[in-house]
């Protein structure tokens, strides 16, 4: 039965473009008689980026470069070491280079105010958790890979990588890339090279998608990895928690666009990097990498940004630090930086940001002063949280949807702690009245109910509380509260 | 006193009473009785940890059967084994034990248990944490599948001695991400594969490809694992598992367990009308004998060949008994309902809450139910195997118990109900498998080579793997280098690649009667005909109308509704001959194998009565065709077959024959019924002749028409037999079908072409 398959195959086979050669990677790679590697195109952004052989680890120096002409321009040259060969790209930067809104040099002064991050992301990894986050041992990474996930079966055919040589003045980016499969071993090598001199991997989404694609080609070429887990500074997260609402995606592509003021001409989208790269094994034509290579570099480039950025965030307060004072414009964004800032212990600069939302008048301000305010409360600072609640509740007057939560904060603040319970009922009554004006909930028309009916039991536990007082008898229990109070929180 | 209102106490009591009762004799053709067989020990082994031998004792057991040590000794010697013991055995004991007496000296090694199900591999997980907490051992047993939240995969994947699992988890998650699993795979010992009797068809085809792909992973971290297999009675279980896993294997099968008396009765329902050969419906006589025996307090379960069937016994049966024992303790039980409600229906059942289940073949494979005391089988399951596995759930070690088989008018169980002999004289059924269909095939290799790139000179099925190779390579789905072949592709291959035909494209049933509320699924291949728009879908004994199929997003929106029917659909079927691989020509046959086309359309669906069963009206079914590429085989007419016979006489005929036949075939192939089609045409469009065409119902075959090829002497005998054999008149549903269907002429027809097939009667 299965011969009958089997010539079905064959013959399927032999529609298939016959001229399609299986294995480019056999080609033969034909040292080139061309000349000096030349500098990147003006169009990538980094004109004073040099490509360059110089080579500070101690291996082997680069070889001759391969022949195809995009290798050429790219100055990209082979490289042997104990394992093999592979084609490695090396572009230096000075440190004045600015990509987008920072020079890379910043880095040199922002990496250590980093260190809170470090503390988030590398919980239960001890040995990075001891190590302090100092520029040169950072290593900036980013892979392009053969497919999406992280099995077994993805295999990153370029990384990327970058790091900030202040000895030499330089920020370096080394590009890998294996021509084919069996150069993986001595890529692999390389970056382990690299990795040793370093102490955490700088990246966005590498926690969970580059650094666990590596691992898998170091167990599949039979290695066992020794020593200490790398620590993380993903950017990913950080990013996610800032913008995840106020960008319309978080691409690092889209982030450094609306945040870092990085603008990409001609840039290939890195969704088309592995097909590119298919192109590339297949039919050996290096021309459509050249568009990968930029794409990833650029990406290592605004890695380093990326750190610049939130170094600048997480920089304490300083007269002489105008960048480090910079607040965000939207209020939300505002609202997270905040969070954000207080989280990774920043509490100053926390604080003023909180400040500063609560002076912002304008309309998108209105109901971030509501968590604003709450966390006053939970600080045990009314002095801050009335007034915020006052004014909001001002704005739910005139609002054209009134929301119910600042006078029903008031109401309980008058009720429990200045014990003024006309006031309480007023409230109370006032925030009634705006439930009523609101048009039916849509999504949650039970809760809508719910609320209500929570503030008439309060209501009327407020005018039997007022009713009774004239008596001079003790109030009865409070028991509308928790359900109002848990249901708004819900 | 009504005796059979009145509650027995004992099945024996039960049985004395239906023997009491002549006009329900008048329908037992047949009554088998196995005697009691008391159980055989032997001492615990001597080297046995002193820990495992005191939590034995502590559950109660002191000595092994004979089959449990045998397979112990077997395991401790090296060998792969198999265990074949019938239900309620104790076979798990055959491999927790030589697994925990390892685990016990040596902490770092690993094992790995595959079932067939998730419910299968619950049940196994609590067995064996009972069994390590009564040793104080640090033995840390963990299911990982579908349902394993994703904060514990990563402690498992690092921590855990033994993971329970499924084929379809190992081969989507744990072999395409082996990288995460070194733990497991550098120190994996033994390989537990239970049930492994369900491993067969194209399920097992599959399963073996992914254990070839598991053995190959364990290779590459310097493992070679035991493979300790158990099965329940097939005729082959020693080579069933040497083909699964491509190892020769021992067989234990010296069955030590003591049983009770065992009851097997044949029951045909009654003849209703003579003349047409009508019996009373086999729903309502096992109806009857379930509601007598839910009536009389005994535990029963309910045996039907479909989910519509199971759902009208249901509704029937609760509504039966609903005065005497609630309708709450009589349930369904069936693959469309949701795990957590399976689940609650298994504990009622342990717990005897519940006293009596209607069940697919779902309760088929052991999940753990207890042993009730009797089972009624609404037609015959479709193998032998099956048979005595159903069986098997009714029959406690020391107490009687009854199986009722109860014969539908469909030819096979007329046929079988007439001739015990061939039922209990036969051995049960081999289980079969094709890893080598090379479309099953080719998808493990792309799997595999995802897995881990594929070197020159390396062995991966029965195929010259490195033809398969190059062919992926240059569909550039691999790419070669030097002498290795890597994948290149972006996707990632086992997704696209489901081990159980579209149980991965199951449609999801909403009932929109108050809100969205999940209430079941449906497979693919059962959707058109099933959940069709207008179709009456029935869950837990309550009928839903099709609303609305979304047939693009796989969801059904259903409604409650009551109404007096329910619906049953036809399907258009059109073949195309592809190719000729096979042909023989003798007498008046053309007889040929090769490879077809199928394409599938459902067209009308009928509306039909509930309990008279009346056609009362029908309506059209919009859906897209299904394609199916496979291995047929069919037989034609000559000319001189066709003297004298008109064309309708023909149509009869052919329709006749093929009714027969449907049935026969599974029959002599050992396959499961609904993996076999037979399809008469009175002018075939590819031979221009008279044909039946039979096909394998999976893409690329499974080797069932290749067999009929061969077997097609001894298969067109059996049809002569079955018809001359019949009682009836002039064609009836347990041979060449109603007259209604095949004309007053029918079965002379059938019998006058079989004649003329080459007088090869």
């Amino acid at each position: 039965m299965s011969g009958g398959l089997r010539e079905r195959l064959l013959r399927l086979r032999s529609a298939a473009d016959p001229q399609a050669e299986p294995a480019a990677a056999v080609k033969p790679v034909a040292p080139s008689a061309s000349g000096a590697p030349q500098d990147p195109p003006a169009a990538a952004g980094a004109a004073d980026a040099q490509t360059a052989p110089a080579d500070p680890a101690a291996d082997a120096p680069a070889e001759a470069e391969p022949g195809h002409p995009a290798f050429v321009r790219l100055g990209v040259r082979t490289k042997s070491n104990a394992y093999g060969s592979f084609l490695l790209r090396t572009v230096e930067y000075p440190l004045e280079h600015r990509h987008g809104r920072y020079a890379l040099g910043e880095l040199l002064e922002r990496a250590k105010h980093l260190a809170p991050v470090s503390a988030r992301q590398n919980k239960g990894n001890d040995s990075a958790l001891r190590l302090p986050v100092e520029p040169e041992r950072l290593l900036f990474l980013d892979t392009e890979t053969t497919g999406l996930g992280v099995g077994a079966g993805n295999v990153p055919f370029m990384i990327g990588i970058g790091w900030i040589a202040p000895g030499q003045g330089r920020f370096v980016v080394e590009q890998t890339l294996i021509r084919h499969p069996g150069e993986e071993r001595a890529m692999l090598a390389h970056l382990l090279a690299r990795m040793a001199e370093r102490t955490h991997l700088v990246t966005y989404n590498g926690r969970t998608f580059d650094w666990p694609v590596l691992v898998n080609r170091f167990i599949l070429n039979g290695w066992r990895r020794a020593g200490p887990e790398p620590g993380h500074l993903d950017f990913l997260h950080p990013s996610r928690a800032l913008w995840r609402n106020t960008l319309e995606s978080c691409r690092l592509s889209h982030v450094e666009e609306e945040r870092l003021g990085i603008v990409r001409e001609g840039d290939v989208p890195g969704s088309l990097a592995p097909e590119l790269y298919m192109r590339f094994l297949n039919d050996g034509d290096a021309d459509g990498l050249e568009g990968v290579y930029r794409h990833n570099e650029r990406d290592v480039l605004t890695l380093a940004a990326l750190a610049i950025h939130f170094g600048t965030l997480l920089s304490p307060l300083t007269r002489e630090d105008p960048r480090g004072q910079e607040v965000p414009e939207g209020a939300e964004e505002l609202y997270r930086t905040a969070v954000w800032l207080e989280a990774h212990g920043a509490l100053d600069k926390a604080e003023r940001l909180f400040a500063l939302l609560a002076a912002r008048e304008e309309a998108q301000a209105v109901r971030w002063w509501l968590p604003v305010a709450a966390r006053y409360k939970r600080l045990g600072r009314l002095d801050l949280a009335v007034p915020l609640w006052r004014r909001a509740a001002e704005r739910a007057e005139r609002a054209a949807v009134p929301f119910l939560d600042a006078h029903i904060e008031l109401a309980m603040h008058y009720e429990h702690r200045v014990k003024d319970v006309a006031e309480a009922l007023r409230l109370a009554e006032r925030a009634l009245e705006l439930a009523l004006r609101r048009p039916p909930s849509r999504s949650d028309p039970l809760r809508a109910r719910q609320l209500r009916e929570a503030l008439q039991r309060r209501i009327e536990r407020l005018r039997r509380k007022a009713g009774s007082r004239s008596f001079d008898q003790p109030a009865g229990p409070e028991d509308g509260e928790d359900d109002l109070f848990a249901l708004r929180q819900g | 006193m009504n005796p059979w209102t009145g509650k027995a106490a004992t099945v024996e009591e039960w049985l004395d009473m239906l023997r009491s009762r002549p006009e329900m004799m008048a329908n037992v053709t047949y009554w088998h009785t196995e005697p009691a067989r008391p159980a055989r020990t032997v001492p615990m082994p001597e080297e046995l940890d002193d820990r495992l031998k005191r939590a034995l004792a502590s559950k109660g057991i002191e000595r092994l059967y004979t089959h449990q040590a045998s397979s112990y000794r077997a395991v401790r010697e090296g060998k792969h084994v198999v265990t074949v013991t019938p239900t309620a055995s104790g076979k798990t004991l055959c491999y927790n034990l030589p697994v925990l007496q390892h685990l016990l000296a040596d902490d770092s090694a690993r094992a790995l248990y595959l079932f067939p199900t998730k419910a299968l591999a619950q049940d196994q997980v609590a067995e064996l944490q009972e069994l390590a907490d009564l040793m104080e051992a640090n033995i840390k047993t963990h299911t990982y599948d579908g349902d394993t939240p994703p904060t514990v995969r990563q402690a498992i994947r690092n921590a855990g001695h033994i993971v329970v699992t499924n084929p379809d988890m190992l081969h989507s998650a744990i072999l395409p991400h082996h990288t995460k699993w070194v733990k497991l795979f550098e120190n994996v010992r033994y390989i537990v594969i239970d049930e492994l009797h369900a491993y067969r068809g194209v399920f097992g085809s599959h399963v073996a490809n992914v254990i070839r792909r598991l053995k190959r992973i364990c290779r590459f971290y310097g493992s070679n694992p035991q493979f300790l297999c158990a099965s329940a009675t097939i005729r082959n279980p020693q080579e069933h598992a040497q083909r699964l896993i491509g190892e020769p294997v021992a067989l234990v099968d010296d069955n030590g367990a003591p049983s009770g008396e065992k009851h097997m009765v044949f029951y045909n329902p009654p003849v209703v009308n003579r003349q047409l050969g009508i019996r009373r419906s086999s729903v309502l006589e096992s109806q009857k004998l379930a509601a007598l025996l839910l009536k009389s307090g005994i535990q029963t379960i309910v045996f039907a060949r479909s989910r519509v069937r199971v759902e009208i016994l249901l509704t029937y049966l609760q509504d039966l008994v609903k005065h005497e024992l609630g309708a709450k303790s009589i349930r369904g039980y069936r693959g469309g309902y949701l795990p957590k409600l399976r689940r609650e229906i298994e504990r009622g059942l342990r717990s005897g809450e519940i006293r009596g289940v209607v069940s697919t073949n779902a309760l088929e494979l052991g999940i753990d139910i207890g042993q009730l005391q009797a089972c009624v089988l609404n037609g015959y399951p479709g193998s032998i195997a099956s048979t005595w596995q159903q069986s098997g759930r009714a029959g406690r070690r020391h107490s009687s118990s009854v199986t009722f088989l109860v014969a539908s008018s469909n030819p096979l169980d007329q046929y079988l109900i007439q001739n015990p002999d061939y039922f209990f004289g036969r051995p049960p059924e081999e289980a079969r498998i094709h890893p080598d269909n090379l479309l099953i095939l080719l998808d493990h290799v792309k799997c595999a080579a995802y897995e881990l790139p594929f070197e020159a000179g390396e062995q991966f099925g029965g195929e010259k793997l490195e033809d398969l190779l190059e062919f992926l390579a240059e569909e550039k789905v691999l790419h070669r280098s030097g002498d290795r072949w890597y994948w290149m592709e972006q996707a990632f291959p086992a997704n696209n690649i489901s081990l159980r035909s579209a149980a991965q494209e199951n449609f999801v049933i909403i009932d929109t009667t108050d809100g969205h509320r999940v209430i079941g699924e449906v497979d693919r291949f059962s959707a058109p005909t099933l959940i069709h728009e207008e179709a009456i879908y029935l869950h837990e004994g309550v009928q839903y109308q099709v609303e609305k199929l979304d047939y693009p997003e796989k969801k059904a929106y259903v409604r409650q509704v009551n109404v007096d029917y329910f619906t049953d659909a036809n399907m258009a079927v059109e073949l195309k001959v592809l190719h000729v691989d096979r042909e023989d020509r003798s007498g008046a046959l053309l007889r040929q194998y090769g490879e077809l086309t199928v394409t599938a359309r459902p067209t009308i669906f009928k509306k039909i009565r509930l309990r008279t069963h009346e056609n009362i009206g029908s309506g059209p079914i919009h859906l897209p065709e299904e394609n199916l590429h496979t291995s047929g085989y069919w037989f034609s007419f000559s000319e001189e077959a066709e003297e004298g016979m008109t064309a309708n006489d023909m149509q009869m005929a052919l329709l006749g024959l093929a009714n027969v036949l449907v049935h026969l075939a599974p029959l002599h192939l050992m396959c499961d019924p609904l993996d076999i089609r037979v399809v008469p045409q009175v002018k075939s469009t590819f031979s221009k002749r008279p044909t039946i065409y039979f096909y394998d119902r999976y893409p690329g075959g499974i080797g069932l028409s290749q067999r009929l090829y061969e077997i097609h002497d001894e298969l067109m005998a059996e049809a002569g037999r079955l018809i001359s054999g019949c009682g009836c008149l002039s064609g009836c549903p347990a041979c060449v079908g109603p007259i209604e269907e095949v004309g007053l002429l029918g079965k002379e027809l059938a019998r006058k072409l079989l004649d003329r097939a080459g007088g090869r009667l």
